[in-house]
């Protein structure tokens, strides 16, 4: 009951995305903005509308120690389900926990092929399959091209579907999307399937879904509480 | 004051066991003129090496319990605590940790780092204690120091690099070359007393420049004034590199290592000064307290001897003339005839005797400043008590102590054990506020609890060798818990009429679950429709229903009772029969409150080298844990899970078959859980079992 209650709150419904669509293998979605804006919070927001829909979550972190991951879905959970049965919303976080794994890296000891030798182990010794994984904090400008294609074909393979929070400067900020498109290269398909922008106005944050080629031209957005970092409410749906 | 603190050095010597840390402390002992005579751990003479007071080390030739010593080395005061080797003592060594401001970091020349190193390199790694490292037995047949270095720093991943190369190796071990100074040194006399230092051999002297080369520019990272002075290629004065050095290793950058024999008696005396020239003076640590009257929020304490006294209690002994408490005193002074408090219990203590530890041998002292560590006479008080200058509410440890989860029942073969158990039961406790004991009600027995199997485990064994008490130990149980889930009315009446006065009572009222609290009771009575008289029976009659749950027998919490009806008779009315009439209306509705058992839940963090993560992961799968994540740093990974407890026992030797011992668990409390409907069918089928066979 609660869980159908809160699936209704996923953000990338709200976005406009399929969201069966969204979590097709191999695909990859973005989560961009500039430094500070709430690119983690609103990852976890999109991992845990997947763990309602009892998917397991892989959420990988490149720059936070595992106790402050855990904090954030606790926290988001927490606010998510503030106004429900407190004891209901414990049970329904304790199912939720054994669909997550957090996985976290020191910056300096993070490579792509430990990364994927980490996955295969833990779904070779059935210790855990992920089906959505959330990778936060990597340095995307840093990767090299061939590496991120590397572990779209292994998701593609592995049928699971990867966010990654992308970190824009200045510069960029108002073109992420060209960004993304530097590292496609000729001989593959493009890299990103889904990208989201987050934007800080005033007294909020404008969340939107940016177009791609070959990708409808409607872009939806709405708007997250700085405050809580929860959807206040849809525009332009 | 300041000048003086700078040159106190709070060290402590960690190594894996039989590395040769407690012969090392001997030498110190011996060099500094603590002590005239050296005996071996092992010696012929059976005195064994000074540190070793407990009778189990020097029959094992290990160290168990800390022990603190002070002595003086040039013009430094060097406290060392001698800590335990063996991973299962962890207590023991996280608390000497605690205290430390520096470490000596022992090795093998010929084992390396070993497993226990690793275990202890985490422990100090986790209390933030920079330390410096000494390669023991270069005298050894097999010995290798260089090797050692890069294993420190690929298993270990220290930034290592020798301020030493030795002169010779295994038996042709003859001295140590010192790259800061760039001289050999010589160790002449019986225990090495007489230094002779001339210049480096030409054979090795090239070698010599080249790990000098490595030794300054690892250090230039730490001074820029180093920097300039390589890069002018001007020549570099020891001070200079010393303190660069000295930087690297109090940020925990940089691992200084010596090297040498300490059974040989070569090369501690440059152990010693390594000491003093590396690692920090209390001043250059940031101690920090728990300000309890906010929440426990952190405070830094200033470590000046003028302000306010914040001292731990860090270990407790029974000594011949009565408790002694080992103390740490963080800011102001504990002077002689002093008063202070003690945070925990609120009690004002008068401090009585101080001495300094000369391992079991003391020496008195009228005072005992900031930075510095001491020991108390007669001082009522547990491990990890905090004393304080009046008015000041901080503590060193948080207030809040876990429950314990598992119990076992023990129980003395003889009369002299009895007592004897008596007696370490009651050190124990004192020592350790996680440890409890009590008597249990129903069979008589002894039962001990506690956080872990193995901390239990520790327990019996020290009863057993440092007590003599033989002890016949049960099966260790693990506390499982009742609670409710619905919320029950409830009406009974309690009317009994055997002859003489009656008994009658009527309660009526609501039973619902509520968190975070073991028992509430509300009086909702208007109208006197129970007497005012008997509302405190009827809470004593609900309380009592509370220690054996009615369902398994395990202890009920969670559970909120409100009155709000009721009824009593002028005659046959009483504080009895009102507590009979609770306790009938708590059975009445505890069935149809669905009760629930719960179990505990442990956060167990798993430290191993990455190649072992998939197997240490799939033990915990196995275990009903539920992983949390985990944490790459280097070679080594970090697991993050919550296991229940009962899933636990054995799970050190599992880990330590799987990993081949280079892994170790720590584990705490976490938070109860609703024992699996598979679990809780087996359980009721042994409770039936119980029952019926009466035990």
């Amino acid at each position: 009951m609660l869980k159908n209650q809160l699936i209704l709150k996923d953000p990338l419904s709200f976005l406009g995305y399929d969201t069966d669509d969204a979590d097709k293998k191999g695909r990859f979605g973005a989560v961009t903005s500039r430094a500070g804006v709430g690119k983690t919070a609103f990852l976890v927001q999109i991992a845990i509308s997947c763990l309602l829909k009892d998917k397991n979550v892989l959420h990988i972190s490149v720059q936070d120690p595992v106790d402050k991951v855990n904090l954030w879905y606790s926290e988001l959970f927490l606010s998510l389900t503030q106004a429900n049965d407190r004891k209901q919303s414990k049970q329904l976080w304790d199912q939720l926990l054994t669909r997550r794994f957090i996985m976290t890296f020191e910056t300096e000891s993070f490579d792509f092929s430990k990364l994927t030798a980490r996955i295969e182990e833990l779904r070779t010794q059935n210790i855990f399959t992920p089906q959505i994984i959330v990778l936060d904090g990597l340095a995307i400008e840093n990767a090299i091209p061939s590496d991120l294609h590397a572990l779209k074909n292994f998701a593609l393979e592995n049928h699971f579907t990867v966010w990654f929070s992308i970190r824009t400067h200045r510069h960029q900020a108002d073109d992420p999307v060209t960004l993304l498109k530097q590292l496609d290269t000729d001989s593959e398909a493009p890299l990103f399937d889904m990208v989201i922008q987050l934007l800080p106005l005033k007294d909020q944050i404008q969340v939107k879904r940016l177009a791609l080629d070959n990708q409808d031209n409607s872009t939806p957005s709405l708007l997250i509480d700085p405050a809580t970092m929860m959807i206040k409410e849809s525009t332009d749906k | 004051m300041k000048q003086t603190m700078q040159k106190v050095r709070n060290i402590g010597i960690s190594a894996h066991i039989d590395s040769g840390k407690t012969t090392l402390t001997e030498r110190f002992l011996y060099l500094t003129k603590k002590i005239h005579r050296i005996h071996e751990v092992r010696g012929k003479d059976g005195v064994g090496a000074t540190m070793d007071s407990m009778e189990l080390e020097k029959e094992r030739g290990i160290t168990i319990a800390s022990a603190a010593t002070y002595c003086q080395w040039k013009d430094h005061e060097i406290n060392i605590i001698d800590t335990p080797g063996h991973v299962d003592f962890t207590i023991e060594v996280e608390r000497a940790l605690r205290v430390l401001d520096g470490a000596i970091l022992v090795l093998c020349s010929v084992g390396g780092v070993q497993s226990q190193s690793i275990t202890v390199d985490q422990q100090m790694k986790r209390y933030k204690v920079p330390c410096i490292a000494f390669i023991n037995k270069c005298d050894r047949s097999g010995a290798d120091p260089f090797r050692v270095i890069d294993q420190l720093r690929e298993k270990l991943n220290h930034n290592a690099v020798a301020v030493q190369i030795p002169i010779g190796l295994e038996a042709d071990l003859e001295g140590i070359i010192d790259l800061i100074a760039m001289k050999a040194v010589y160790f002449d006399g019986e225990f090495g007393d007489d230094i002779r230092i001339e210049n480096i051999p030409d054979a090795l002297l090239d070698t010599a420049m080249e790990k000098r080369e490595e030794l300054v520019d690892a250090a230039s990272m730490f001074s820029d004034e180093l920097t300039e002075a390589v890069i002018e290629e001007a020549e570099i004065p020891q001070d200079l590199l010393i303190s660069a050095i000295r930087t690297g290793t109090i940020a925990q950058q940089l691992t200084p290592v010596v090297m040498g024999s300490a059974y040989k008696n070569k090369g501690i005396q440059l152990v010693l000064d390594a000491a003093n020239h590396f690692l920090p003076s209390p001043l250059e640590v940031d101690n920090e307290a728990l300000n309890l009257d906010e929440n426990e929020a952190p405070v830094h304490l200033s470590g000046r001897k003028e302000d306010p006294l914040v001292a731990l209690a860090f270990k407790l002994e029974d000594g011949q003339f009565g408790q002694l408490t080992y103390i740490r005193v963080y800011q102001g002074e504990l002077k002689k005839g002093d008063s202070c408090i003690n945070v925990r219990t609120g009690k004002k203590i008068k401090v009585g005797r101080i001495v300094r530890m000369h391992s079991d041998q003391m020496e008195e002292v009228d005072r005992i400043e900031a930075g510095y560590i001491g020991a108390l006479f007669g001082v009522d008080c547990v491990s990890g008590d905090t004393f304080t200058t009046s008015g000041l509410n901080v503590s060193m440890t948080s207030m809040h102590i876990p429950e314990p989860v598992i119990s076992l029942a023990i129980k003395a073969k003889d009369n002299a054990s009895e007592t004897s158990m008596a007696k370490a039961l009651n050190r124990f406790t004192k020592e350790d506020p996680t440890f409890q004991t009590f008597i249990s009600k129903e069979t008589g027995e002894t039962i001990i609890s506690g956080m872990g199997e193995l901390h239990l485990d520790v327990y019996i064994e020290r009863m057993k060798r440092e007590y003599k008490a033989d002890i016949i130990t049960g099966e260790p149980s693990v506390a499982y818990r009742e609670t409710i889930t619905a919320v029950t009315p409830f009406d009974y009446t309690h009317k009994k009429q055997t002859g003489g006065s009656g008994q009658y009572g009527r309660i009526a009222g609501i039973m619902e679950p509520v968190a975070d609290a073991e028992f509430v009771f509300e009086n909702k009575i208007t109208g006197g429709a129970i007497p005012t008289q008997y509302i405190p029976a009827c809470e004593k009659g609900f309380v009592s229903c509370l220690a054996k749950g009615p369902w398994m027998e395990y202890p009920v919490t969670g559970v909120k009772i409100t009155i709000n009806d009721g009824a009593a008779h002028s005659v046959d009315s009483s504080e009895m029969a009102f507590q009979a009439t609770a306790r009938g209306a708590f059975l009445q509705a505890y069935f149809k409150a669905q009760p629930v058992l719960q179990e505990p839940i442990m956060k167990v963090v798993i430290e191993t080298p990455a190649e072992f993560q998939g197997n240490v992961m799939g033990s915990l799968n196995q275990r009903r844990g539920i992983i949390i994540g985990s944490h790459d740093v280097g070679q080594i990974t970090t697991i993050e899970a919550q296991v229940p407890l009962s899933e636990m026992f054995g799970y050190s030797t599992t880990l330590r078959s799987m990993t081949q011992g280079k892994a170790q668990f720590t584990m705490e409390f976490s938070t109860y859980k609703q024992v699996p409907k598979s679990i809780l069918e087996t359980l009721e089928k042994k409770n039936e079992k119980k029952t019926k066979t009466g035990t």
